[in-house]
C-alpha cells in the first residue's frame, strides 16, 4: 500500500529505528512498510496516524478510492416515470 | 486497539536462547545415541528412548510459536509464508523420496529426518521471501 511514512519520518528527524521504538514494532517492520512490502492492518495504521497526529488517508492511499461517487440507489432505469 | 509487542530484540533473544537449550538438548541425546550410551536399552526403555528423543522438537515447536506471538504484524506475516513454503517443499521432497523408495528402489531414508530437512528448507527460502504479501 502506497504511503507517506518516509516522508513523515524524515520530517520529524527520526530514524526508522526511532519510529519502531515508538510504534512497538522491528525496524524491519517500519522498513517494509516504507518500501510497501508489507500493507499495515488496521490497527497498525491507526497508530501510524495516532503518532503522526494526521488522518490515516493523509498517510496511507486508499488504493480502492473511486472518483466520483456512484448512485447505487436509486430507481431501475426501466421504472415508469411519474 | 493499542496493543504492543515486547521489544523486538528481546523477542529474538527469548527465541535463540530458547531454541539453543531445546536443540541442544535433541543434539545430546542423539549424540549419545551415536556414541553408543543406549545401545544396551531394549522394549518398553527403546519406546521411551524414541519418544524422549522427540521431546525437544515440541519445546521447540512452543518456542516458535511464542516468537510469533510476541512479534509484530510483519514478522509474523513473514514467518507464516515461510513456513507455508518450507512445509510445502519438505513435504514434497519427502513425499517424492517416499515413492523412489517404493517404486525406484532408493534407500531408505529414516522418518526423523523431515525435521532438519523443513528447516534447513526454511533457512534456505528465508533470504528470498521478504514480503507479507
Amino acid at each position: 500500500m502506497k504511503n507517506r511514512l518516509k516522508v513523515l519520518r524524515a520530517e520529524r528527524g527520526w530514524t526508522q529505528e526511532d519510529l519502531s521504538k515508538q510504534l512497538g514494532v522491528s525496524r524491519q517492520a517500519v522498513n517494509a512498510l516504507e518500501t510497501e512490502k508489507h500493507s499495515p492492518s488496521l490497527d497498525l495504521a491507526y497508530r501510524i496516524s495516532a503518532l503522526f497526529g494526521l488522518g490515516t488517508e493523509e498517510i496511507f492511499e486508499n488504493p480502492y478510492e473511486v472518483s466520483a461517487p456512484k448512485n447505487v440507489i436509486g430507481p431501475p432505469s426501466n421504472a415508469p416515470a411519474g | 486497539m493499542t496493543a504492543t509487542h515486547p521489544s523486538p530484540e528481546l523477542v529474538q533473544r527469548q527465541y535463540i536462547i530458547r531454541t539453543l537449550l531445546f536443540m541442544g538438548g535433541y543434539v545430546a541425546v542423539n549424540l549419545a545415541a551415536i556414541f553408543g550410551a543406549f545401545d544396551d536399552v531394549r522394549g518398553s526403555g527403546a519406546a521411551g528412548l524414541a519418544l524422549t528423543v522427540t521431546a525437544p522438537l515440541i519445546g521447540h515447536t512452543w518456542a516458535t510459536l511464542a516468537y510469533w506471538r510476541d512479534s509484530d504484524e510483519f514478522v509474523r506475516g513473514l514467518m507464516a509464508k515461510r513456513f507455508i513454503l518450507a512445509a510445502g517443499i519438505a513435504f514434497c521432497f519427502a513425499s517424492a523420496w517416499g515413492f523412489m523408495e517404493t517404486y525406484a528402489g532408493a534407500w531408505h531414508a529414516p522418518g526423523f529426518l523431515i525435521f532438519p530437512l523443513f528447516w534447513f528448507t526454511y533457512g534456505v527460502i528465508s533470504p528470498f521471501v521478504r514480503t507479507s504479501h
